[in-house]
Parts: structure tokens; sequence; C-alpha cells
């Protein structure tokens, strides 16, 4: 059907239905769902009432899982076997954990160094399983609540999330039956959130302290186009970190000396919840239970604010990078929107505004209002908003490069380009009759591969062996508008397409996640067969509605008549196999039909373009003094 | 009506062939061009058209960065102009040039030693800003007088110089962050 939102604004094109679709905040700390009903965006609750999910899974040896507030409580007596803060470990390879594990009670197992797994008691288990236990818990509100099947989600991801991290998210979705129509930023879908209820237009800044991760991003707000120029931070900061700065204090403070897991989360607990509580007071007594005894002391918001100073003027740098990234003065800025429970606390909130010399934007709730963008965009993209001006244009969070001699990374894309992008680059062979070539894909700002984070070795095979230097391969590299890497290449001269093996450093394989799901609970006793031909169907009715809608409106200017009977013949065929046919008929018809249609979609592409531009004189655009 | 893939980046958003644009037309072509192609607007599309939709946002999003900076703008026009820079063996610059740079890069390196560092860093930074308006306005004369030799070498000068902004950006950037914490 949306072959057919290229048709002329408020011009409908084919009867649509509503489709059911909602944004999704899979946070460090919690996680929410919420969608657009009846035209306003809200955060969806379970049977009590909660809007908020904690992010936390527990694993008991009898196979039952738990998610959430029942998981939250068991924390302190099973720490081993109850997961929390899992969005820190997704995409995160063993080497990675070395520097969070002093904080992490859990033991793993590194046989894949790419892709460690908690041991429970439960069996092993990866942060994107766990983090599909989540989103499962969130399907299921979702679909009570809404009455439905759900088509589509968009998720939302820290702007800095690297490519691993952003793909075990996807998988992570995956594995829990969902559709993900879009991986969106944080701080975009805050901007939307806001944007859209007041009509905003001019610079904004998205402050977005949440429980694990820092973002900071800029934008530009222009006619319903949310441009993003830069976007900086930190994915191993936030109020967590905070916690952990409180907790540290009252080890210190209470001589504490032998550390076991149990206390430790008893010690963390306590420290969240003083935390919360210096929101509102100026001084809090601290107690834990050491041994048989009761402890307590009192924490100043004073002292509290020192603890956490050198926090926050890291996300303060971030900032300043981020103004000179987008060459914005802090004088251009119309707004400042804060994001994330963390940016509660009040010293956080002073620290902004003094720095941005302008008081910070706190009216939706900075828990819901990630969710709620979310939700927003799904709805525009499941085509249910199809008045909806709403664009956004992302940026790449971190640069992507190539290894190249002596271990250096060279930069082929550039941090905060926009998305999608796509760069080709020539390589040639150093040896007679060499058939093969190893590439190494990184990503990352620094100078040496080891610093920066390896994505995929490539090997190109098939090559045509000639004399060293004579062979052209050109390697295209193409980030999508999820900021996901992938790899093409073709050898010039002779027009060989060679092989590329993607064999990714981390994460998992497309057959891993095949078999999860025919593994885990949820799936076990579907019938693989039946959903797969119900999953063809369902593409095949997507296409049929979309060429009758395409045909109705242009096929009589756009095409030849001999060009409109053979997609009238390929459409008949498919139609007839939607019927009757198997999965793989109906997937090859869909194919052919396709292919068919090649040249056509290609040219009403080309004519939507053309008639944008047409419908606007020059002078139109020249009054626009906005743009820098 | 021809083909997005066949127009070169100036065609795509109708603009003049030349080094002074309208910045503001750029970017309003640019959202509209993306609110038509962008693949948000064919999510349930297939796979087909999605791709596309990749492929023709990818080009306009590179378009609009070649165009976007000075520098790539003005090295995009050589190209047009027919000159293989992308594997050029003459390197020559003008010794007052190249002076200046050995100089500029002295300057730069003992920034971090001054006093007031930050503040000199700005004031250099302004001043090399200075140097790069003038040597575009100059390239701008040269393209089109079509003079391809002189902007050629008046767009290597503009490399150099954009090297030193983002240096001198870093620089600022780090001493921001020691003084700031």
């Amino acid at each position: 059907m949306a072959l057919l939102q290229i048709a002329e604004p408020g011009q409908s094109t084919a009867p649509h239905q509503h489709r059911l679709a909602v944004g999704i905040d899979l946070g460090t700390t919690n996680s929410l769902v919420a969608s657009v009903r009846s035209g306003k965006a809200t955060t969806l609750t379970d049977d009590n009432g909660d809007s908020i999910l904690p992010s936390v899974v527990h694993y008991a040896a009898d196979q039952t899982i738990q998610v959430g507030r029942t998981a939250q409580a068991l924390a302190v007596t099973d720490p081993h076997n109850t997961i929390v803060s899992v969005k820190r470990l997704m995409g995160r390879a063993s080497k990675d954990l070395k520097t969070l594990a002093e904080h992490i009670p859990y033991q793993f197992n590194n046989d894949n160094p790419a892709l460690p797994r908690i041991k429970t008691t439960a069996g092993e288990v990866s942060a994107v399983e766990v983090s599909a236990e989540i989103l499962k818990q969130l399907k299921i509100r979702a679909e009570n609540t809404l009455g439905g099947e759900l088509s589509g989600a968009v998720i939302t991801v820290p702007a800095y999330f690297d490519d691993a991290q952003r793909q075990a998210t996807k998988d992570a979705a995956r594995l829990a039956g969902l559709d993900v129509l879009r991986l969106l930023n944080e701080p975009t879908a805050a901007a939307v959130a806001y944007g859209l209820d007041s009509g905003e237009e001019g610079v904004v800044v998205i402050y977005d302290l949440g429980g694990g991760t820092f973002d900071v991003s800029i934008l530009r707000l222009n006619k319903g186009v949310f441009e993003v120029l830069s976007t900086g931070g930190d994915s191993a900061l936030g109020g967590d970190d905070f916690d952990l700065a409180i907790a540290e204090w009252l080890v210190a403070e209470a001589g504490v000396t032998e550390l076991n897991a149990s206390l430790n989360r008893q010690i963390i607990n306590e420290a969240r919840r003083v935390k919360e509580a210096l929101t509102d007071a100026d001084s809090v007594t601290v107690s834990l239970l050491l041994g048989e005894k009761n402890w307590a002391i009192e924490l100043t918001k004073d002292k509290f604010n020192q603890l956490i100073d050198a926090l926050v003027s890291k996300t303060l740098a971030s900032c300043r990078r981020a103004l000179r990234d987008a060459a914005i003065d802090k004088s251009d800025i119309k707004n400042i929107v804060m994001v994330g429970g963390s940016t509660r606390v009040p010293v956080v909130r002073d620290r902004v505004a003094e720095f941005f010399n302008k008081q910070p934007l706190v009216e939706i709730d900075p828990d819901k209002v990630v969710a709620i963008g979310a939700a927003l965009q799904a709805d525009i993209l499941a085509g249910n908003n199809q008045g909806g001006e709403l664009l956004l244009l992302d940026v790449l969070p971190l640069s992507l490069g190539i290894e190249t001699m002596g271990g250096l990374s060279e930069k082929i894309i550039h941090r905060n380009t926009p998305i999608p992008v796509a760069r080709a680059q020539d390589f040639t062979t150093y040896k007679d009759g060499q058939t093969a070539l190893a590439v190494h894909v990184v990503q990352g700002e620094r100078e040496l591969v080891a610093d920066c984070r390896s994505l995929a070795r490539f090997e190109l095979r098939g090559i045509p062996p000639m004399v060293a230097g004579a062979a052209r391969i050109r390697v295209t590299y193409q980030v999508d508008a999820d900021g996901l890497l992938s790899v093409s290449s073709l050898e010039e001269s002779s027009g060989v397409e060679a092989k590329v093996s993607v064999k990714p450093s981390y994460g998992l394989s497309d057959n891993e996640i095949e078999q999860m799901l025919r593994d885990s609970m949820n799936h076990a006793h579907d019938d693989m067969e039946a959903r797969k031909l119900r999953e063809e169907q369902v593409e095949a009715d997507r296409v049929l509605e979309a060429i009758d809608a395409a045909l109705l409106a242009d096929g009589d200017r756009l095409l030849e008549n001999d060009e409109k009977s053979l997609i009238e013949q390929s459409r008949a065929a498919l139609s007839a196999l939607r019927q009757s046919g198997t999965a793989e008929q109906i997937k090859q018809a869909v194919k052919t039909l396709e292919k068919t249609c090649e040249g056509y979609i290609a040219r009403r592409m080309n004519q939507s373009i053309h008639d944008a531009m047409a419908g606007h004189k020059i002078d139109e655009y020249t009054t626009n003094k906005d743009s820098k | 009506m021809s083909d997005l893939f066949s127009k070169n980046y100036f065609e795509i958003f109708e603009l003049p062939v030349g080094f002074e644009l309208d910045l503001a037309q750029l970017s309003a072509v640019y959202r509209e061009l993306q609110k038509e192609i962008h693949p948000d607007r064919f999510v349930s599309a297939g796979d087909q058209q999605s791709r596309l939709a990749v492929q023709m946002a990818s080009l306009v999003n590179q378009a609009y960065d070649t165009l976007k900076s000075p520098v790539s703008r003005a090295h995009y026009l050589l190209k047009l102009g027919g000159l293989d820079i992308d594997h050029e063996q003459d390197t020559t610059m003008d010794p007052m040039f190249l002076m200046e740079q050995i100089e500029l890069r002295e300057e730069i390196e003992s920034l971090r030693l001054q006093s007031d560092a930050l503040a000199e860093t700005d004031r250099l930074l302004s001043r090399v800003k200075g140097l790069m308006a003038a040597v575009m306005n100059d390239f701008a004369q040269a393209y089109q007088q079509q003079l391809f030799d002189k902007a050629h070498e008046l767009s290597r000068k503009m490399q150099f110089l954009n090297k030193n902004i983002q240096e001198l950006n870093d620089i600022a950037v780090a001493i921001e962050d020691e003084l700031l914490g």
C-alpha cells in the first residue's frame, strides 16, 4: 500500500484499514509501550495501571520467566538469576564486558566471545534473549489493550548506539515476534513528542540522561522535517552511575570490606531510593542491614551533588562537542528538551539551564516522552496518518572505517553524515592471480583499529585472476535509515560480482535467530510451515493492494499497453497462487511481479519527485531564512 | 522527465552549476526531496521499492552533503569540469602559502602552552576562517572565468585551511574539556 504514499497529499488512494502500531521505549531501567488512539498518543498500562515496566527479567530453576516488578522484587534475594540493566550488555562482546564486570553480578559463558551468555539456573541466555522477554511482555500488554495483533513497532535506541547495539536490538524484536518499522533514535523521538504538539520551528537540543546512557542531539525543525544536525553522548553513562557513586560512598562510609552480590544489590537499591528522595528533600537518611546490625547515615543534597559533579560535567562536555559539530552557537538554540528519569535530579536541570543559559522544557513526563514520540512515528509509518508531513532525517552516530596497513582505521563515512548513505571504495589486487581480498570494517572515532568496534570482516572471493593491480573491485557500504550497515561488491573490469561473505564480528546469524525462535517457548507449538505460508500470504496481499492502487492512479499515464498487460498477467498469477499456492510458490510469484514492475516503480518515484519540484517556484525556497 | 540517477548534484537540487550557491534553497529542496523518497515513506511497500528508496535517499544525501560544504563543493565542481583530481600527481603549491602553513602549524602546536589557550585558539580560528573566506572568494572567480588550473590550486588551499580549522576546533574542545571538567 505504501507504493501509494507517493500520491498527491489529501488524495485517498485505497480504503485504508487502521493498523495497530506501537512505539516502544526499551530502556536500561524501565521500558514502556505507547500507541496513538483516537488521534492522541498515550502510554499503555498494565492491569495495575502502571505505564512503566521495569527492565528486569528473572529466570527460575523451573524455567518460569518473570518480567517487571515481580522480577525486580527478586533482585536482592536472587541476584545471579535476575537480569537488570541488560541494555548495557546489548551488542557487547566478552572483552567489552570486562570494563563493566566489577559492577555486574552475573557469570558469563564466553565460549563465543562475540556473544557472551549469562549463566542462570534456567540455562544460559544472551542479552538479546533477555531483551526479547521484555519486548514480549510489552507486546502482550499492547495486544490486550488494543484488542488485536500488532502490525508493527517503532523501537527506540540511544542515538549513540553503534551498529552492533542496533542490530542486537533488532534481533531481540524479531525474537519477540515484533515487526520493526524503524529503529528510532531516542532524542529524535522526544523531539517528535514535543514538536508535534507545539508546531515548533527552530533549533532544539535534546538532553537525554537515562538509566545507562547519555545522549545529546541537536535538531533543526522545519515544516515537519526533523533534521538531526549532530549527536553525541556516552553509551555507558547514566543514572545507574549516580547510584554507583552513592553506593561507593556508602561502602566507604560503612566500612564494608566484603561485598557479596546480595549486599551489593541491597546497597544499590538503597542508593537509588536515596537519589530519588533527594529530588524533593535536602537530606535523607540512608539505612543498610549489615549482618544483624542496622546501620544508618545522613546524605545531604550538597554531598550528593558533589558525588555526581564529575558525571554531570561529562554530559556537558558532550553537549559542547555536539554544538561544535553542528556549528551552532548556544544563542541559536530555541529550546532544550529534557528526557530520561535522571533529568529529574535538580542539579542536572540547574547545570543544563546554566550551560545553555535557558530553562529546559520538562512539561512531558521525562519517562514517557520517548515512548510517546515513538508511537507518533509508528502511527505515521504504519500509514494511519496519511496527512502527516512528519519526516525524521537521522545521521550516522559513529564513523565507519576500514582497517588499513599498520592497524589504522581509514574513515569511509564520517559521523553525523545524514542517513541513509552509501559510499563506494575501489580496491585492487597486489599479487598476480589473486582471487580473494579481506576487508575489516570498524566503527568509532579513534585512529587505531584496536580502539574501534569491529563490525565485520568481509572476504571478497571469486575475483577473476589477473595481473597485480589490474582488478578493480568496487566495494559499496550502504547504511540504511535504521543506521545499519550492509556491504556489496563488484569487480568492475570484468563485471563479475565478487561474492561477499559477511561474517559479523558480533551478534547473531539468521540461522541462530531461527533456531532460537524454534526453541523459544512461545513458538514451540507453532507449525513453522503454516506460519511461513501465512507470512507469504500477508506479503502477497500487501503487494497486490499496492499494485492495484498504483495502476488505478497512473497506470494508463506511465505505462505502454504491452507493459501494462505484462504486469496484469503477473498480477493475475500471484492472485491465483495467493489462494491455493504454497509459501514458496507465492514468494516466487511476488518476486516475478516485482521484477515486472521494476521500471514502472522507478518511473513513479521519479514522477513524484518531478511533481513535488514542479509545484514550487524558486522564490518559495529562497524566502526561507531559517536555513544556514 | 529525466532520472534522478543520471543528474549531477546541482541538477538534483535544480541549482545553477557554480561555486556560489543559495544554501537556503539547497536545504529547502533537500527537505522537499526527502519528503518524497525517504525510505520511511515506503516502510510497508515491499523490498524492491524500499531498496530503491534507500538508493535514492542515499544519492540525495550524498549530493546534499557534497554541496553543503564549500570544500567538497569546490572539489566536485572541478570534477564536473573534467579534472581527474582523485588521482592527481601534481601537488606543487604556492611557496608563500606553504610558508604561511608552516607558521600556522607552529602556532597551532604552541597553542596549548599559552596561558589563555582557549581565547588564543578562538582568535587563531577566526583568523584562519578569514583566510578561508578570501580563498573561497578567489576560487569562485577563478571557476567562473574557467581558469581550472588556478581553481584547482585554490581548492587545495581550501583543503589545507579546512584541516587547520578542524584541528583548531578539536583543540578548543579538548581545552574546554580540561577547563570545565
